[in-house]
């Protein structure tokens, strides 16, 4: 089976990538390890919370600033103009998950800790939890549900540094029992979409809560149905419903995973999982065919292009070795934001600036990962998401921003490579 | 113990993607999922046996496996922590028999009608239920009395010139479905292939995931040996049974560490049935003589399918026939796993895990489904109660194999399950 | 240890009282210590133990576990070698609960003398160390990790020792008889009166100071002995020899695996519950205190871990961290030339300095500390009014009663049939949250890293990546400590973790500090908490 593009990696940025190619058109394959961070990450799009210490509160207006402070960056690829029309279609894509918000302001969404977190985007799942304009909130934790904790998040917030004031409570419920056993985020959800529990939140907060209250719940309130969860919760209530993100797995985020799924599949994208890229043949610089291992052996597909969206340590992208040598794990490209010594010293304070945070690939302007020369290592590979280098997402709050716009930009570039070239000035 | 899988745990970050993947572990508690039972049990189990029993509820479907991000081996190590256990405990008898097919096969087809009548006697379950411990509502399939060995040796095929291929059918196809392996072998001759049918018997899956290694091992080194001779002659090897393809691809070297030169040979032969026909037409040789089928058919692809990560090429395959819609669901598992969903005290749970594929079946409002492999077509048609068949059957019916002219009623390989008959 | 006991409490409830009373103050709370409270309260002498910091917060917390069958010193230190293998018997059973018996092995690999193999099979069978030689492919069959190309093998009755196990059963058992456990109280000076010890200064961690009268002061402070026997103007030369140990995140091997040759770096690998170590290297250090591991030493343990299981290299390292052992020497006693440097000492101040009612301890293993113990109780008594016998040979600590030995597998039997009918904090390490709060009750403290030394709570694979923040919130939402408290938790965890993380990070392990990396600031945005 020949493709006109293969996405290695099934990420935010594979997935992004993927979908673009295929609603223009191509024919796509995705071939994936595993499933990615799409159901890990808080499913908010970060596109620039921090610009060292200093919070972001308009990602717009700080770009110049970050690009002028990280050179590398991989948002210096990507125009502010894409980087909106990417964050708009994905919007649109993510249909009734309701995202909303753009690059001139960022919302604070409070964290599952209680610290208020920058986000450019969030699903209307989420965005009732603004702290930007004050007011009144009451955080709700379900008994058994160890990864919420909603005292600690209310007193921190109390605490955290806002625009305008807010008070912060907690409200601890019980859960009835279905079953015995460990509550889990992906567990509540189901019984949330089997409708077991909503009845049951409605009631337990009409009586508890305030008037001019924002209930903040854990993000557990269903998969398929989750949006109609939340209405239901909000009218019965009068009041707004928002969640708060938590530990993975993270629900909201396997929503996301499961609308682009569906897209891709109505598309006619295929997806494989359980794969490895191992490798691509080439011809004057221009991959021919990728070399994919499965159950039993190699299968070289035939490609038109190739997107690179394996992510970074976390996701196998990159690899240390106890020598001391990074290596970009599928196709050996030359990796920046790596030691020259042999041997990668880390800080010995956590939050100290660490070596290889930024590491990952370098690209040009078309996303192409370049080698010491500057040149695309194969004309017709792209890079997208985490395995780009130049960034330290995790600290600058800027994960899924950047699989996000890089993704959509990397399609972009094989979609119409010549028009890209003539509107991207050097910057 | 052979380290890769037990190694793999290594790379085991917690990210709890595998478990929320996991079907049985949404539907039951008794099962803590995939990342306690897999890489994370693994490092309290030491020489001996495992001390886990809940390890038991896993049902083997490998989805955790596929997701995974970082490659652990998490359904082959949960594999090898179960048979463990029933190596110490001993395996029971209910679990000996249903792990024979060809034993049950071989006892029931000569009185088929007979077996058939009591297989779906309510009584006779109940009975069966409390003795055996076979859950008296779970799908068991039909006897077909002629089974499809017997009937391939009466087939004429075309002459020895024609290239030839090799046919691995397993023991669904030929105690219960020995129709499909007729289409199965209309399909390829009407493509211009001579088939070979070797002798063979059972590849030794259900031994496997009833914790019967051992056996396991005996059964498929016998089977390899059959089917090497036609590897080594560079002959091509196509399974309709996706989990009996998988078995001999990767699980038996995988999971029962089975190193023979027969079955490496025989592994590096194999293909899923609509994955060869898929190459083929990749190659162009293949015939896409399509009469219309304007059906909409939703198909769900076998977890043991997707373990073979070639994709779905039974949906490419039936892109090519005019007018035929299929819809590919998104559902993971059906809930059989092989004999898991036969077990009275994981019937329940294999229903439940089931329950949305079937939901989703039904919101499809089309009276027949597609699905390439036996045990969950059965399953198919009990939870959802449709006809469930092998994608070779629409390619057969959009050739005009079946002879007939308008596409009139699919009759399956057998009649699903009517409990109470 | 209820929070009553404590000195600071019993302050608040008599304001008059400034010190306690005791026939024997034991300074240091490791093995050596937490043995000497045992045998003394078991004796029946009033008893009071101090420590800085935690119990086995030192040396016995940070060694690799081994309970020595004596074949390590069966060639180069007989007596050594005699003791261990009398204590070996001795604690399996009256500790049976705190060691696992996996059994151990010493195999010859290609890059050791073969000759040394003869002479350690002759060394056993000197000392009664039993010692049988067993097929290659045996070895192979049980270990089948370890490499390929080893020449001999060899089976002892090494096992593996949980060393927090150890010195808290030590400490129950002791109060259990009447004695004082006091952690997190730092000795500022001894009492001297005249030509005696009569008792010491100490300090609590609340800031309270009092003192402790005492008629023997026994010091086992280990490799900090020397700076103890200062106060008193005693000499006591113990230098630190700091030994670097890498946990592996699995069982590679299920025995003690130990190469045949002279002990010299690296030559263990040995279970340690659901991991391995290996071990240890022999750097001097001028300060026990202050420990930072080197580069170097990493990768000599990387190297030789490689010969004893190929492939070691690629295996996860979880962590890394450092030891300090007591050496002794004693340069001042020139006819005592049967102190050798790791065999232990007994110093007895009043015949050596002079010095009356103080005894020190020092040097020595683990697995001997109950020797050390009687030996020091022994001379205490001389003091105490007369002889009365040791029964730590015979009485088991609390908790090894039934002389059932640890199983690997115990804390996950203990979930079944239904793994996760209660909440599980820690799912690395099977950690209840009932457990949990029962400890942190018990224990009075609010510092995490205690609590994850007792309960090994964020020492499985993930260090902590999920289990930390809901210790936090569960912290703050038992009222422990306010969310300050609870914020200072989580980010001193986080930086405490961090130094046994960043030595050996790389391969499966970065991955995971990544993710973990993307849990506590992507997702949760500790770093902006306020503190």
């Amino acid at each position: 089976m020949s493709y006109d593009t293969l996405v290695v990696g099934a990420g935010l940025a594979g997935l992004t990538a993927a979908l673009r190619l295929a609603e223009r058109g191509q024919r796509v394959l995705v071939a994936a390890r595993g499933v990615g961070a799409t159901h890990l990450a808080p499913a908010t799009v970060d596109v620039l919370g921090y610009l060292g210490d200093a919070r972001v509160d308009s990602p717009a207006r700080s770009l110049a600033a970050l690009l002028a402070s990280a050179p590398d960056h991989p948002y210096r690829h990507v125009p502010a103009e894409r980087m909106t029309t990417a964050l708009e279609w994905f919007a649109e894509r993510a249909g009734t998950l309701g995202y909303s918000g753009n690059l001139d302001a960022n919302m604070l969404l409070p964290t599952a800790v209680g610290v208020p977190k920058p986000s450019a985007l969030a699903p209307q799942t989420m965005t009732g939890g603004d702290l930007r304009d004050g007011g009144r909130f009451a955080f709700v934790g379900f008994k058994g549900f160890k990864d919420f904790h909603p005292a600690l998040i209310a007193d921190n917030l109390g605490r955290a540094r806002l625009p305008a004031p807010i008070t912060a409570r907690a409200i601890e419920l019980e859960p009835p029992a279905s079953r015995i056993g460990d509550l889990s985020g992906r567990v509540l959800a189901g019984r949330f979409d089997h409708g077991e529990l909503t009845d049951w939140l409605g009631g337990a907060l009409m009586d508890r809560i305030d008037a001019d209250e924002r209930i903040g719940v854990p993000a557990v309130l269903g998969l398929r149905k989750a949006v109609e969860t939340w209405r239901d919760l909000e009218s019965r209530l009068g009041r707004k419903v928002f969640e708060v993100a938590t530990l993975p797995p993270s629900v909201p985020g396997i929503r996301l995973y499961e609308a682009m799924a569906a897209a891709l599949r109505d598309g006619g994208v295929r997806i494989v999982h359980g794969v490895r890229v191992s490798g691509a043949h080439a011809n004057n610089r221009r991959i021919e065919t990728v070399d994919v291992v499965n159950a039993t052996g190699s299968v070289s597909y035939p490609v038109q292009a190739v997107v690179l969206a394996s992510g970074g340590f976390a996701s196998g992208g990159l690899e240390l070795d106890s020598f001391g040598t990074t290596r970009e794990t599928v196709f050996d490209l030359p990796v920046i934001g790596v030691q020259s010594t042999d041997r990668v010293r880390f800080a010995p304070r956590y939050f100290d600036a660490q070596p290889l945070a930024g590491a990952g690939v370098a690209t040009d302007d078309l996303l192409r990962p370049i080698d010491t020369a500057g040149d695309p290592v194969y004309a017709n590979l792209y890079a997208a998401g985490a395995i780009i280098g130049g960034a330290v997402p995790w600290r600058e709050k800027s994960g899924t921003g950047i699989s996000i716009v890089t993704g959509y930009a990397a399609a972009e570039a094989i979609l119409t490579p010549t028009t890209l070239a003539a509107t991207e000035a050097v910057r | 113990m052979n380290d890769a899988i037990r190694d793999s745990l290594d790379h085991c970050v917690k990210c709890t993607i595998c478990e929320t993947f996991c079907p049985v572990s949404q539907a039951t508690p008794l099962f803590p999922g995939p990342k306690y039972a897999g890489p994370q049990a693994e490092r309290y189990r030491g020489a001996g046996p495992s001390p886990d029993s809940s390890v038991d509820y896993c049902s083997g479907c490998g989805i955790c496996t596929q997701v995974c991000p970082q490659d652990v081996k998490i359904a082959e190590i949960n594999s090898r922590a179960r048979a463990k256990l029933w190596e110490r405990r001993g395996i029971p008898i209910r679990n000996q028999l249903i792990a024979r097919p060809t034993v049950i096969g071989r006892m029931g087809a000569p009185v088929a009608p007979l077996a058939n009548w009591a297989l779906h006697n309510r009584a006779v379950r109940s009975v069966v239920q409390s003795v055996i411990g076979i859950h008296r509502d779970a799908p068991m399939p039909s006897f077909a009395g002629k089974t499809f060995q017997s009937r391939a040796r009466l087939h004429r095929g075309p002459t020895s010139d024609a290239p030839a291929v090799v046919y691995f059918h397993g023991c669904g196809t030929n105690y219960y479905e020995p129709r499909v392996g007729e289409m199965v072998v209309a399909v390829l001759e009407h493509n211009g292939f001579r088939v070979i049918i070797p002798p063979q018997d059972c590849c030794g899956l259900p031994l496997q995931s009833n914790g019967n290694f051992r056996t396991a091992r005996t059964y498929v080194r016998r089977l390899a040996g059959n089917l090497a001779p036609h590897a080594r002659a560079g002959l091509p090897i196509v399974a309709n049974s996706t989990s009996c393809g998988l078995m001999l691809k990767r699980e038996a070297h995988e999971i029962l560490g089975v190193d023979d030169a027969d079955l490496e040979v025989v592994s590096g032969a194999m293909f899923d049935l609509c994955e060869f026909l898929l190459r083929l037409h990749e190659q162009g040789k293949l015939r896409t003589d399509f009469r219309s089928l304007p059906l909409t058919v939703p198909y769900h692809a076998p977890c043991q399918q997707r373990g073979h990560g070639i994709g779905k090429p039974a949906l490419d395959l039936l892109a090519l026939v005019p007018d035929l819609h299929m819809i590919e669901l998104d559902v993971d598992c059906c809930g059989i796993a092989g004999t898991y969903g036969l077990k009275k005290e994981k019937y329940e749970i294999s229903m439940a895990v089931g329950e949305r594929l079937f939901t989703d079946i039904a919101a499809t409002g089309s009276d027949l489904a597609a699905c390439d492999s036996e045990t969950c077509r059965w399953q198919i048609a009990h939870g959802a109660g449709v006809t469930a068949v092998h994608p070779i059957e629409l390619l057969y019916r959009a050739y005009g194999l079946d002879g007939m002219l308008q596409p009139g009623p699919v009759t399956a390989g057998r009649q699903p399950t009517t409990v109470g008959a | 240890m209820d929070r009553l006991d404590t000195l600071s409490a019993m302050a608040t409830h008599n304001p008059s009282m400034s010190s306690l009373e005791a026939d024997v103050l034991v300074i240091g709370g490791g093995s050596t210590g937490a043995g000497v409270a045992w045998d003394a309260a078991l004796r029946g002498f009033s008893t009071i133990l101090v420590e800085r910091r935690d119990l086995a917060d030192g040396t016995t917390g940070r060694f690799h576990g081994l309970l020595h069958s004596g074949g390590r010193y069966a060639v180069k230190d007989p007596s050594a070698a005699r003791e261990c293998i009398a204590e070996n018997r001795v604690l399996r059973v009256t500790a049976a609960d705190c060691i696992e018996d996996t059994g151990g092995l010493f195999v010859s690999t290609p890059w050791d003398d073969p000759d040394y193999a003869d002479q350690f099979l002759e060394g056993c069978m000197a000392t009664g160390v039993p010692a049988e030689e067993i097929p290659i492919g045996e070895g192979l069959r049980r270990e089948p990790r370890v490499n390929p190309d080893i020449r001999r093998a060899f089976l002892v009755p090494d096992a593996s020792l949980d060393p927090w196990k150890l010195v808290w059963g030590c400490a129950r058992s002791a109060e259990e008889h009447g004695a004082r456990i006091l952690p997190y109280h730092r000795v500022l000076d001894l009492e001297v009166d005249g030509d005696r010890v009569v008792g010491a200064r100490v300090r609590s961690e609340h800031g309270e100071e009092f003192r402790i009268h005492a008629t023997v002061v026994i010091n086992a402070a280990g490799a900090w002995a020397g700076q103890i026997a200062e106060l008193a103007h005693c000499k006591v030369n113990v230098r630190a020899g700091m030994g670097l140990m890498i946990a592996m995140n699995h069982r590679l091997v299920h025995m003690c695996v130990n190469r045949c040759k002279r002990p010299a770096d690296g030559d263990i690998l040995l279970p340690l519950r659901t991991a391995c170590v290996i071990g240890t290297t022999d750097v001097f250090v001028p300060d026990p205190d202050q420990t930072e591991i080197r580069q170097e030493d990493i990768d000599l343990l990387l190297d030789e871990g490689e010969k004893l299981v190929p492939g070691f290299r690629q295996a996860r390292a979880l962590h890394a961290w450092a030891g300090v052992r007591p050496l002794f020497e004693d340069t001042d006693k020139v006819a005592e030339t049967r102190d050798v440097t790791r065999s232990h000492a007994l110093l007895d101040h009043s015949s050596r300095e002079g010095v009356a009612g103080f005894v020190t301890i020092t040097g020595g293993k683990t697995t001997t500390f109950r020797l050390m113990a009687e030996a020091a109780v022994d001379a205490a008594c001389l003091q105490l009014g007369g002889h009365r016998v040791c029964r730590t040979a015979e009485v088991p600590l609390v908790g090894s009663e039934n002389h059932v030995p640890y199983r690997i597998g115990s804390r996950l039997a203990e979930r079944e049939p239904v793994p996760q009918a209660e909440e599980i904090i820690c799912e690395c390490e099977l950690i209840t949250r009932a457990r949990l709060e029962d400890t942190i009750r018990q224990r009075d403290t609010t510092s995490l890293d205690d609590i994850r030394r007792l309960l090994r709570l964020g020492m499985g694979p993930c260090q902590g990546g999920f289990c930390m923040y809901r210790v936090a919130g569960i912290l703050h939402a038992g009222g422990s400590v306010d969310h300050l408290g609870a914020n200072r938790a989580l980010l001193d965890f986080l930086e405490e973790r961090w130094k046994g993380l960043h030595p050996i990070l790389h391969g499966d392990q970065l991955r995971q500090a990544r993710l973990d990396d993307w849990i506590y600031q992507g997702i949760l945005d500790v770093e902006h908490l306020p503190a």
